[in-house]
């Protein structure tokens, strides 16, 4: 990663946006502790009723103006800006809505997306340059601004015809950025289409850590409340409380099932769905596939007269041959139903497929639609862990596997 | 990517990391601007109780003549950096008890976080502005949130001593959150003691991995056996399961207290706090422990030069000596008569008179300072505040004196730090 100690994420991520690059450097020392002492010294102090720290976070507000309206959800309103001394380097503002009904100060979703985002700096993460506060004390985060939408539009557009190479490419986005998270020990818990925003260079970004957490404490209990039902993998949907980086690629291989079939490969409509829509599509777990996970919480025996055996090699390359033999290996290790088999995402990088033809597609080349703007508006106004019904209301939606094929 | 890599992007790295001279440079400028600033918010204070004395043609309200002429005639002492650093360390010492409040207690690792949370607050804001009493409480609940320990407001003030309300601990949230630069991530010592003792206990029993750069030379079983001949002569795998888990302990204790209320995460990374503070607990087990990645001391003069592990061992374990030294040094305030009563003096009497009038009222305040300041940044741009503004300002600073009694300025005393007091009490009559 290219950041070095006292420069802050702004400006290396800025450099990865194209046009945005030599603008952030001027206020590159935003974050560091050296430009702390500059601004505290007495002879910047403007206004003398201003403390430090308020004086500070009007620095940053003053850096960005707000344009119009993006999107509105119950939780945040996101707004088109840009910085003030240049109209052409574009951020999507994040307001936080300050929730009437919660009393007890700024929601878990929030702390947790911007404790997460001011760790993270990776090409496959979303940037968070900024955060200040603005008046009634309302929490804006300024975001890495992506106006190619989100993958889950480009399955879902018949219109757009993609292939291997392409779904290669976007894999490869989606692996690295989870592996980076997973080496920080972050868990992100809410990987699905529609959280993998599509940047201007066709670069994929994870956004909305409003569910992600730490991992790694020993023997400490997290909740399996978690990822969006359909990405859910079996040992949450078990209750597990204890786990790792593997829910994320059970996700991961939700999502490449997606990207090859154009809908979601297990869709349940109930948690108890979802659990027999797995066993049917990957087999049964038992205590000989999967050892303890008859002991898990909430596990369900399994119907004795109806165990569908583990699912091999065959059966992905049969269902699933867009990916060729090697990718349908890699599917096979995302999908396994015992999370300490299941490969891990350092595991997945170093795949055979990556390197087997065809080669990704480079990222200027990849699939665009225009319009993604307000799905950028929309995706990072709602909550963590949402199911966005409407979209697949039309279930005789039209599938395109000419397109995937070719 | 090395795991340093990582550690320097991290936000506790490039905001929260400084050198000795830097974080004392830093405090000295935190102290005096704050003190110009209470000494000309305390002279409005007087001069707003002059008129108000003169306005009103009745008599003055008995006392108060006498004790605004003794206000003006002395100079108002404001706090030292050092006698600030007394009183936060003090309030980082009451987060740890405040946690006992709480059934089950609260999470070593939230306390720890609140207490950094405390400490980084005042880098950069000052006791005499925002007294810590108020601030304590809001940074443990903030805490609770961002380390995923779920507690409702209401829970959490229902352990809180004193009458402190819900709104009271939750008022300052946005003023902490804005000081702490909206960085909650603090990386803490603790997982990687974790890791270490995980990989003793595997050397124990033969199952420890050497380090990449010393296989295939160093086996398993050289690790176990020169463990297990570690001096004082020890000689089972059980007698030296015991022995680790005492020094897991004695660390962990350090790591509880002394790590938290010095400035050692300040000042070094967590790999270096927890190999520090395992150094004081159990040298030769520590060092044992450094040698299986740095590969013992190197003792041929010859090839110094060549051998990087070398240089490296050298720079370590000077950068230890002084992390060890450090936390060695902290003593509790309970177990310090003369530093108890020092602070006694400082917090009771000195801080009493430089408290900042005009920032009592957290929770009054809470939505006017960011409107006023939009509505000044609106008017004035980059010039400053208006005219206007500044008779605003200057008005409801009256209004707000008017309705607040001078008393109150500090509110309820919490009851942990009234048994303190009370224990201080006693010491002091023997």
């Amino acid at each position: 990663m290219a950041v070095s100690p006292l420069v802050p994420h702004a400006s290396s991520v800025a450099a990865s946006s194209s046009n945005a690059g030599n603008k952030f450097e001027n206020d590159s020392g935003t974050n560091s502790p050296n430009k702390t002492k500059r601004s505290s010294s007495p002879q910047r102090m403007k206004n003398p009723d201003r403390e430090i720290t308020e004086q500070l976070n009007d620095d940053v507000r003053h850096k960005y103006i707000k344009d119009k309206k993006l999107g509105e959800g119950t939780y945040a309103v996101v707004f088109l800006g840009h910085l003030r001394t240049d109209p052409s380097s574009f951020v999507a503002i994040k307001k936080i809505k300050v929730n009437a009904e919660y009393k007890d100060g700024l929601s878990m979703d929030a702390i947790r997306e911007v404790k997460y985002l001011q760790e993270l700096s990776h090409p496959n993460i979303i940037a968070l340059h900024d955060v200040f506060s603005s008046k009634d004390q309302n929490l804006n985060l300024v975001l890495e601004y992506l106006p190619r939408g989100d993958l889950e539009m480009l399955i879902r557009d018949s219109n757009i015809h993609y292939g291997a190479a392409d779904v290669k490419a976007w894999m490869g986005m989606l692996a690295r950025g989870v592996w980076f998270c997973h080496e920080n020990y972050i868990l992100h818990r809410d990987i699905k289409p529609n959280n993998l925003l599509v940047a201007a260079d066709g670069e994929v970004k994870l956004a909305d850590f409003g569910l992600a957490r730490s991992f790694a404490d020993p023997y400490l209990n997290m909740t399996h409340q978690v990822i969006t039902r359909w990405y859910r993998p079996p040992e949450l949907l078990f209750g597990a409380r204890q786990y790792s980086g593997a829910v994320d690629v059970w996700s991961m291989g939700m999502v490449f099932a997606e990207l090859l079939l154009r809908v979601p490969f297990v869709a349940g409509n109930s948690d108890l769905d979802q659990i027999s829509k797995i066993c049917e599509a990957f087999g049964t777990p038992t205590e000989e596939n999967w050892p303890g996970v008859t002991r898990l919480p909430n596990y369900i025996p399994a119907d004795p007269n109806h165990i569908v055996p583990l699912q091999g090699r065959d059966f992905f390359l049969r269902q699933f041959p867009t990916a060729g033999p090697v990718g349908a290996d890699l599917l096979m290790s995302m999908c396994t139903l015992d999370p300490r088999k299941r490969g891990t995402a350092c595991q997945i990088l170093q795949h055979g497929w990556w390197l087997a033809e065809p080669k990704p597609t480079k990222k200027q080349d990849l699939p665009r639609k225009v319009g993604g703007t307000k799905k950028m508006g929309d995706d990072l106004t709602r909550r963590g862990g949402e199911l966005d019904d409407t979209s697949f209301k039309n279930a005789a939606r039209q599938l395109d596997f000419g397109a995937a094929r070719d | 990517m090395i795991e340093d890599e990582i550690y320097r992007s991290s936000s506790q790295f490039r905001l929260w990391s400084f050198t000795e001279a830097s974080l004392k440079q830093l405090r000295a400028t935190t102290n005096s601007v704050a003190s110009d600033r209470v000494r000309a918010a305390l002279r409005r204070a007087q001069d707003a109780r002059r008129s108000a004395t003169s306005s009103t043609t009745g008599t003055p309200a008995p006392g108060s003549d006498a004790e605004n002429k003794a206000a003006e005639d002395k100079q108002i002492e404001c706090l030292t950096p050092e006698e600030e650093q007394q009183v936060v360390d003090y309030y980082s010492e009451q987060i740890i008890q405040l946690g006992e409040n709480y059934k089950p207690p609260l999470p070593t690792i939230v306390r720890a976080t609140a207490i950094q949370y405390l400490r980084r607050f005042y880098l950069t804001n000052s006791p005499m502005t925002y007294h810590p009493k108020q601030i304590m409480p809001c940074a443990l609940f903030l805490a609770t949130k961002t380390d995923n320990y779920y507690l409702s407001l209401r829970q959490f003030a229902e352990g809180v001593p004193g009458q402190t309300s819900a709104d009271d601990i939750i008022a300052p949230e946005f003023l902490v959150m804005q000081s702490l630069r909206f960085t909650f991530d603090v990386r803490h010592p603790f997982r990687g003691l974790e890791g270490g003792i995980m990989e003793l206990r595997a050397i124990s029993q033969g199952q420890g991995q050497p380090a990449p750069h010393f296989q295939p030379s160093q086996t398993p079983e050289d690790l176990r056996r020169a463990l297990l001949s570690l001096s004082p002569s020890s000689a089972t795998a059980s007698t030296m399961n015991d022995r680790i888990s005492r020094a897991h302990h004695s660390t962990r204790e350090i790591l509880k207290a002394a790590a938290q209320i010095t400035d050692a995460y300040f000042l070094y990374t967590p790999a270096q706090i927890w190999l520090s503070a395992f150094l004081l607990a159990d040298r030769p087990l520590a060092e044992f422990y450094l040698d299986t990645k740095l590969g013992g001391p190197i003792i041929s003069s010859s090839n110094h030069d060549q051998n990087p592990l070398y240089a490296l061992r050298t720079k370590l374990l000077t950068t230890l000596a002084n992390c060890s030294a450090l936390l060695q040094a902290y003593k509790p305030f309970a177990s310090d008569e003369a530093r108890m009563k020092t602070l006694k003096r400082i917090v009771g009497k000195k801080l009493y008179h430089c408290q900042n009038p005009e920032k009592a009222n957290i929770a009054g305040q809470k939505r006017i300072p960011a409107a006023a300041a939009a509505a000044a940044a609106a008017a004035a741009g980059e010039s400053g505040t208006s005219e206007s503004e500044m008779e605003r300002l200057a008005k409801k600073r009256k209004l707000e004196r008017g309705s607040e009694t001078t008393k109150d300025l500090f509110g309820g005393e919490l009851v942990t730090q009234r048994t303190k007091e009370r224990q201080m009490e006693g010491d002091q009559q023997q």
